[in-house]
């Protein structure tokens, strides 16, 4: 107890990394670094040119600065400041700000070496990847961007969508060391006040020293960061942020970090693609109730044979029951050990695949699937019903639409196969009975996670489970309370006409 | 003398309340549970197959009480303690409000083990009590610390989970023996009143309503809705007695302890036998509610008498629910115990027109005074 007082005292109240007090320590800071140039310039004009080599774009130094550094003889900083052929430079004495935009990619330029005052010009230039075809939310038929890991890029995937002023991003840096630009984007109007103040506050609350990526935020801004289940939905796809921002939602995009989080969300837009948009109403709605059977395949079926199989042999019909007892009369292991190999053996497969380069990544799955299957089957350590129901179930968990939810629906797994094993058809009950709580208990910002379904609103449903025509949709989701929440008159575009008109 | 009114129910903020509609799925949910198994049987002991009436009447006298429940509660705008506090004072009120904690937790213990006797009779002859009760009164005791909302968000899914198990009347309508009901009426109408007592012990749960209903976004609109939840349990109970009737003969429905279970038995899929493993499993969905809803009332009330801290409560009621439903042991003893449940379930229930007559009286009284 002690000791623990103690390491608790050791800590300095706010762990910062050491600050420089003046221009001039920062610069020698600086010059430990071999890319940082700090000379006097040599001309007409006398003043001193800083900069880092690395992050700014020399071209436009030796272009637009210093020809007009050195073609005339400038007095001061404002002077220069009207000759620089530039926007947003800025004169100031602020350390703080120096020290930021200087470690952006700005120019500074000061008259003396003792002077406090500095020039500053934007001239950063960072290095991205192009745009390219989205990877892990994939769409056969739609646009094929993805968002980048520059913020400025995917803000421009997104104000080139939607082009209203109303487009509203606001700013925040996160993060003690690595001070990571974070955009909260939102249609003024459209989304509602109360989300995005909470969307803020969770974001000034933040108190970390690195912010890498988004999934970062998905953990330090959930509202329970201790359930399984994500609370904000990620997406790489700017169309899809385009739709849900129309929508009222709010979308957060962090610098360095090619996807977007966008909140507040439902349990149910985990289950929904791009696709289901670009595609008849019905055509989709079938798929979504697919993509929904396969979700609940892959979560019970291993635990409903591990139940049957332990428990419940009474149940399988006269027919079934040849088929399975041939099936299962080699195995030495119970059935939960026979599923907990399998079922691990294509966990490892899957992880396997994931951190191996795709070329390489395909030969395991193959290899994995056909021939650890087949000599597990034929070895007699496996049922061939049970390697066809684990194959299936893995299958399905892949039909989610968006990646984290089918990481959940990994996890979730086993405790149903627990509760499989101690109490038969009654633990998988129970086991439901929880996650049912659970999710009922869920927010997102503060929404309820389990909506539509509780509390149940009618009107989202519409696009739940099934997708309902667009002419039927004149409403925002309630999920949102989006200030404005209607979408179209739907009078207008119900009026009828007649035979023959 | 007038009191001043017991504040605290007024305090309740925005986001704990519920949508008035969904005071249909807590008074039905609570109303079905454990009973509707097995209810068949004792009904026909006074009535015979004419107990389909008695049925009916129930179903009546449940909307009349329904109708006095939203009186006595709208006359005060506050739940049971308040009303109580205000007929009896804070000494005798808290008593008789602290009677209805107990009561609420006996119907937990009494849904409890019975369901767990159920487990046991049907599919694990061996199943340990302690670890069943320990990790079911587990779950319960997550759903009810999680507030109101979250028990009522498990009394929807309940009843929308419970409605597929409807369909599998079907399977004995095809064997049914439709002259089993005639002649139609032949016991006379003190027969079929003795079986309507009996029946009412299916019923309760409306009562529940006394200590929830601070907790309804527009309380007054509630009221079609809960309407609406007393008259599909009294269908529910309805088809389910006459799918029994049609199906058993008058003698041999007797001996059957609990006739749906049985029948469920005759269930025919291709791809599984013994259908009454998944009824029974799907019912845990259907008596839950009815532990959390009740537990949750049961810790409830300590807490707006005593202003203790409601999850202390909880975790008492927990105790006392765990070591109760361990030590009832046989067949008998859960016997004995469902019969002093209805027993002291007709009470409350006749209770309910007491209350009402006397704070009518009252505000009449001080009408004039005033």
């Amino acid at each position: 107890m002690l000791k623990w007082w103690k390491n608790k005292k050791r800590f300095p109240k706010d762990p910062q990394v050491q600050q420089n007090d003046s221009i001039h320590s920062l610069i020698e800071t600086l010059k430990q670094s071999k890319d940082f140039t700090s000379d006097p310039l040599t001309g007409p004009t006398d003043c001193i040119v800083s900069y880092i080599k690395t992050i700014i774009e020399p071209k436009f130094l030796h272009k637009s600065i210093l020809p007009v550094l050195k073609s005339q003889q400038l007095k001061d900083l404002e002077e220069i400041k009207d000759h620089v052929p530039v926007n947003n430079i800025k004169i100031t004495d602020d350390l703080e700000e120096i020290r930021i935009r200087i470690m952006q990619g700005d120019i500074m330029i000061r008259m003396k070496e003792t002077d406090d005052r500095a020039l500053l010009i934007p001239a950063t230039t960072v290095e991205t990847r192009k745009v390219s075809i989205p990877e892990v939310e994939f769409s056969v038929v739609g646009p094929k961007e993805a968002f980048v890991e520059s913020l400025d890029t995917n803000i421009n995937l997104l104000r080139k969508r939607l082009t209203l002023p109303q487009l509203t991003i606001r700013e925040v840096m996160i993060g003690k060391l690595t001070k990571t630009r974070v955009a909260v984007i939102s249609i003024e109007g459209i989304a509602n006040k109360e989300n995005l103040n909470t969307v803020l506050q969770r974001l000034n609350a933040i108190e970390y020293d690195q912010i890498i990526d988004s999934s970062f935020l998905t953990q330090m801004m959930s509202d329970n960061s201790n359930s399984p289940f994500p609370q904000f939905l990620d997406t790489e796809r700017p169309d899809r942020v385009t739709e849900v921002l129309v929508e009222g939602k709010i979308a957060i995009i962090v610098d360095g970090s090619p996807h977007a989080l966008t909140c507040p969300t439902t349990i149910v837009e985990f289950f929904s693609a791009s696709d289901d948009y670009f595609l008849p109403w019905h055509l989709a709605s079938a798929f979504r109730l697919i993509r929904l059977f396969a979700v609940i395949f892959s979560v019970l079926s291993t635990s409903l044979y591990v139940a049957v199989l332990t428990h419940h042999q009474e149940m399988i019909p006269e027919d079934m029951m040849a088929t399975i007892v041939s099936s299962r009369a080699d195995i030495p292991f119970p059935p939960i050990m026979e599923v907990l190999v399998l079922e691990l053996t294509i966990e490892l497969l899957r992880e396997a695949g994931a951190r191996l380069p795709a070329k390489v990544g395909q030969t395991i799955g193959i290899v994995g699937g056909i021939v650890i299957g087949t000599a597990a089957v034929e070895a007699g350590l496996t049922s061939n019903v049970l390697l066809i129901i684990t194959a299936l179930a893995a299958l399905a968990s892949f039909t989610t639409p968006v990646y984290q939810i089918g990481n959940t629906i990994r996890l979730i797994r086993f405790p149903f196969l627990l509760s499989a094993q101690l109490w038969g058809l009654v633990g998988i009950s129970m086991c439901m009975a929880f996650f049912i709580g659970h999710l009922i208990r869920l927010q997102s910002i503060g929404r309820p996670f389990f909506a539509p379904l509780y509390p149940l609103r009618f009107r989202d449903l519409k696009d739940a489970f099934i997708r309902l025509p667009f002419s039927l949709q004149s409403k925002r989701p309630m999920q949102t309370r989006a200030d404005d929440s209607t979408r179209f008159n739907p009078n207008r575009v119900q009026e009828k006409r007649d035979i023959d008109d | 003398m007038i009191r001043p009114k017991q504040s605290g129910t007024q305090a309740l903020s925005e986001n704990v309340k519920v949508s008035p509609t969904l005071v249909f799925f807590l008074i039905h949910s609570m109303q079905v549970g454990i009973g509707i198994l097995g209810f068949e049987r004792y009904i026909v002991k006074d009535a015979g197959y004419d107990a389909w009436v008695s049925i009916l009447i129930g179903g009546v006298i449940m909307h009349i009480l329904l109708w006095m429940i939203y009186h006595i509660l709208e006359d005060s705008d506050g739940d049971l303690v308040s009303v109580h506090n205000d007929i009896f004072g804070k000494f005798l009120g808290g008593l008789f409000s602290i009677i209805f904690s107990f009561y609420y937790l006996l119907l937990t213990l009494t849904v409890i083990r019975t369901f767990v006797e159920v487990v046991q009779v049907w599919i694990f002859p061996r199943l340990n009590v302690w670890v069943f009760t320990f990790l079911f009164l587990l779950l319960a005791y997550y759903f009810a610390a999680g507030g109101f909302r979250i028990v009522t968000g498990m009394c929807l899914f309940s009843v929308i989970l419970g409605l597929p198990i409807l369909a599998l009347k079907f399977y004995p309508i095809q064997y049914a023996h439709l002259e089993n009901l005639f002649p139609v009426i032949d016991h006379t109408l003190i027969e079929i009143l003795a079986a309507t007592k009996t029946v009412t012990l299916s019923y309760l749960g409306i009562e529940l309503l006394l200590i929830y209903y601070p907790f309804i976004k527009k309380p007054v609109s509630s009221k079609k809705w809960a309407h609406h939840g007393v008259f599909f349990t009294t269908l529910l109970y309805l088809v389910t007695a006459l799918v029994s009737f049609i199906y058993y003969s008058e003698k041999g429905i007797q001996s059957v302890i609990w006739p749906t279970i049985s029948l469920w038995k005759i269930v025919e899929l291709p791809f599984v036998e013994r259908f009454e493993y998944v009824g029974i499993a799907l019912w845990v969905y259907v008596i839950l509610p009815n532990i959390c809803l009740a537990l949750w009332a049961a810790s409830r009330i300590p807490r707006r008498v005593f202003h203790f801290r409601q999850r202390w409560v909880l975790i008492l009621y927990f105790i006392i629910l765990y070591i109760a439903s361990g030590l009832l042991k046989d067949r008998e003893m859960i016997d004995t115990l469902n019969d002093w449940t209805g027993k002291i379930g007709f009470y409350v229930l006749l209770y309910i027109p007491i209350l009402f007559i006397i704070q009518k009286a009252m505000k009449k009284a001080r009408k004039r005074h005033a």
